[in-house]
């Protein structure tokens, strides 16, 4: 707690009206930079990254899978993205919601919101508007394809986003179509990049007084990520070919097959140098005179034949066990790790990449951490994500001065809350 | 250019920040190219004779069917991931390895704002530029190293590729078919996404400094991004002890969540909430797909074959721009997999204006996907510059950044030490 005096951002309000996934993570950096994060549900719509009120009809993560009587707090999928956040709900179809709304507004230096493209205009609450209520509001505006265009009001998803910016038309096995990712891989790439732009609008507006409104078209922050595969398309008219886990600079790089179920270990040799290192660390020595593979090009043509003999190698051998000695042996290789790797591996361990936070509606459990150290202004995990209205009385009382009474009528009208109403959620 | 008048792509939120950029390869030049790209005055050092490693790998606009120049002693200028990622920078030729050129480079941090640089962990310390003698000529600049995997840590001098650090950073093992090796994306996506991460804290961190004249050093580990998006891949074993699993082209618990073939490539159905489902067999004319088992998410999940070969014969039918129109119509949030020649003109982005033509004389006029992110009209112009030829700019930096005379350039030139352009003298 003591150290949210010398974040960066500690002096700038962000109020986050943005759900699932790609707004979310942007004002999860914001956080983990130190900014006084409200995140604004609704208890008609929450961020269905909650998870549905009826357990029942759809998926989510729930501790030792029990929904309890609360399951929209109790969602891993939400839980990882929110924490050192507050969180409040507020209905603006009341013109007391809509009051207290524009109260917040005008005492925040960021709004941001990802809702279907037009939705906070046909509420009254354009970037204009706004600006009423703050001059120099900076405004992030983040619908699936942009606030223009003939796609505008177009829905997307991150798993959306990975097609429509030709991620996926690279990911796959050779010979094959094309893959999904194991992630919605659109939505961190948004939620960074929109981190970046705020980041740098907010120094500008320290400087010139200027807020300014930012548009987001997650798919044109996703095909930024595209631009040597387009331009090299250009270049020689082809389209890319999906090519597994290799490279198309050197060989060999692959995930090989391990001893044990689903164990794996992806090794590269990039350089002749790191070729002769793998050679020795096999014990192969006549691969080393090996003609074939004598070369970074003759390598690369004749990957099929080195991918069967590296893998014939690597199959009787643990993963884990490999990896440390072809490190040690100065080959790139690394062991495929799964989710209890993860949390148990001594590198992650020793680095605090994944922290232990204690949910008052989960109890302590694993996350991943802030995604960078910073030698001065480190940061931490201040507390857990909030549960639906959690920081309703702090907010609207001891941010927006409301006395007790008028925060339970707004309560008793239905204004705020802390339980779902109405069935526009799953 | 532009779709629309009230939008400008473009502004200078960081003109007259200096970035000193020591990156090379992907995840660092990536960093500063957003920079480079928000008008931040990027100085790219590079090593004599041949520059970034990174312009060695192709395509190359000149050798259409060459991937790689192997061991290139000369800058190569015209590779496909150079011309993206170093757009809007300056390069200057610099050999960190002599005295004198570790004394400019010193010089440059003093006058620096942000220094980024992806060495392997160690190597600016070995180089006489470390930390503390870069704080000790400027106690306000922000360093940002950008690594595999950090610069703790029992793995901080691990050697690795993308593969290595999507399959230690966990995003690997979800990725790709149940029954076949897990995958990595085509894209080096982990690279990528700690560069931008490491802008994002570069930002807030220069932030700080110009408010309390205090820098700090920023470390970003590429295999601790990976881990860092994982979200539910990952929750889902903290929170139940369950293990997260590939899944192939089917959404994770989810049907008729995924990438389908259909008549020219492939589609992304992608079911939604399920009051909208009926809506799906509307769009496909398949009233069994109304049938009640499929009307949840837990339903349709049960029967993810059946719901498959139901809606086939209509997706195999059908192009894919008309597929993603017709649920996008109905309000589905429909998706298909672009190829590069669809990027290129889709219509949304050719709207937008998103796309800049850029001329380069070796490379000649390519399109670039324009700026990640729009600002309002009244910030200045995103700064889309071509990449640099090796070492164009280092008589210009010198004297912007130094004040140093043609005299001083010149001879500094004459002993190696910097490289200058293909015009000679300084420029």
């Amino acid at each position: 707690m003591s150290s949210i005096n010398q974040q960066p951002l500690r002096n700038y309000r962000v109020l986050d009206l943005s759900r699932i996934w790609a707004g979310p993570y942007c004002t999860k950096l914001m956080a983990d930079l130190g900014a006084e994060v409200i995140k604004m549900e609704s208890l008609s719509v929450y961020d269905s990254h909650r998870g549905p009120v009826n357990p029942a009809r759809g998926i989510a993560s729930y501790p030792d899978s029990e929904p309890g009587e609360e399951p929209w707090n109790r969602n891993g999928w939400f839980n990882c993205l929110h924490m050192s956040k507050y969180g409040i709900t507020l209905e603006l179809t009341s013109d007391e919601g809509r009051r207290a709304f524009e109260r917040l507004v005008s005492i925040s230096d960021v709004l941001i919101e990802n809702f279907r493209q037009g939705s906070l205009e046909r509420l009254g609450y354009d970037y204009e508007a706004m600006r009423k209520h703050r001059p120099d509001l900076i405004y992030v505006s983040m619908p699936a394809f942009g606030n223009t265009g003939p796609w505008k009001g177009y829905l997307g998803y991150g798993i959306g986003q990975e097609q429509l910016s030709g991620m996926a038309h690279l990911t796959g096995y050779p010979d094959d179509g094309p893959m999904k990712s194991g992630i919605n891989h659109g939505d961190p790439i948004t939620g960074s990049h929109a981190a970046g732009v705020l980041l740098a609008a907010l120094r500008r507006r320290r400087r010139t007084g200027k807020g300014m409104y930012i548009d987001v078209s997650q798919q044109e922050s996703a095909v930024a990520f595209m631009g040597p595969d387009l331009l090299a398309y250009q270049m020689t008219g082809q389209e890319p070919e999906r090519i597994g886990n290799r490279s198309r600079w050197y060989a060999p790089c692959n995930t090989y097959p391990c001893a044990d179920e689903d164990r794996w270990i992806t090794i590269a040799a990039t350089t002749d140098d790191e070729w002769h290192r793998l050679v020795s660390a096999m014990d192969a020595e006549p691969l080393a005179d090996d003609m074939r593979f004598a070369s970074a090009q003759a390598r690369m043509a004749h990957q099929d034949e080195l991918d069967a003999i590296i893998a014939g190698w690597t199959r009787d051998q643990d993963a884990f066990v490999l990896a440390e000695r072809l490190q040690a042996a100065g080959v790139p290789a690394g062991p495929v790790l799964r989710g209890p790797d993860l949390l148990e591996d001594r590198h992650y361990a020793e680095r605090g990449t994944f922290v232990s936070v204690d949910h008052p509606q989960v109890g302590p459990k694993h996350y991943p951490g802030i995604p960078w150290k910073m030698s001065r202004t480190p940061g931490e995990v201040r507390w857990p994500s909030p549960t639906l209205g959690q920081h309703n009385r702090e907010i609207f009382g001891g941010l927006l001065g409301l006395t007790s009474d008028e925060i339970d009528t707004l309560e008793s009208d239905g204004v705020i809350g802390t339980k779902p109403t109405g069935s526009r959620i799953i | 250019m532009m779709g629309d008048a009230t939008i400008s792509r473009m502004s200078g939120l960081l003109e007259g920040v200096r970035v000193l950029d020591l990156t090379q390869y992907i995840a660092g030049p990536y960093c500063t190219r957003l920079m480079a790209g928000l008008g931040a005055d990027v100085v790219k050092v590079e090593r004599p004779p041949a520059g970034d490693p990174i312009r060695g790998l192709g395509s190359f606009a000149s050798r259409p069917n060459v991937f790689r120049e192997y061991g290139a002693d000369e800058p190569v200028e015209d590779g496909a991931w150079h011309l993206y990622l170093n757009a809007s920078k300056r390069s200057i030729g610099l050999d960190l390895k002599t005295k004198e050129g570790r004394q400019v480079s010193l010089d440059l941090a003093r006058k620096a704002d942000v220094l980024v640089e992806n060495f392997s962990p160690g190597t600016l310390d070995r180089l006489g530029l470390g930390y503390r003698e870069l704080r000790g000529v400027n106690p306000a600049l922000v360093i940002t190293s950008i690594s595999n995997f950090g610069q703790t840590g029992p793995y901080r001098d691990w050697r690795a590729v993308e593969a290595t650090l999507y399959a230690m950073g966990g995003l690997m093992n979800i990725t790709g078919e149940p029954d076949q090796e897990p995958l990595k994306e085509g894209a080096p996506l982990a690279q990528l996404g700690a560069g931008q991460n490491a802008f994002a804290a570069t930002m807030a961190a220069l932030m700080f400094a110009e408010e309390t004249g205090e820098g700090q050093e920023i470390d970003v580990s590429i295999a601790e991004y990976a881990t860092n998006i994982l979200e539910n891949a990952l929750m889902q074993y903290s929170y139940s002890g369950q293990e997260y699993t590939r899944v192939g082209n089917r959404g994770y618990g989810r049907a008729a969540w995924g990438i389908y073939p259909c008549q020219d490539g492939h589609v992304g159905i992608i079911a939604g909430p399920d009051h909208r489902w009926p809506e799906v067999a509307r769009i496909m004319e398949r009233e069994e797909l109304a049938d009640p088992r499929y009307s949840s998410r837990r339903g349709r999940q049960e029967f993810a074959d059946e719901v498959d070969a139901l809606m086939l014969p209509w997706l195999i039918d059908h192009d894919k721009v008309d597929i993603f129109k017709a649920g996008q119509e109905s309000g589905l949030g429909f998706s298909f997999v672009a190829t590069m020649k669809d990027i290129l003109e889709m219509e949304q982005l050719v709207a937008r204006g998103y796309f800049v033509d850029i001329e380069h004389p070796v490379a000649g006029s390519l399109t670039y996907p324009g700026a990640p992110i729009t600002c309002e009209a009244d910030a200045d112009a995103w700064e889309f510059r071509r990449a640099p030829l090796f070492a164009e700019h280092g008589g210009t930096v010198l004297s912007d950044w130094l004040g140093l005379d043609a005299a001083r350039v010149n001879e500094l030139a004459g002993k190696d030490i910097i490289r200058l352009g293909a015009n000679g003298l300084a420029d």
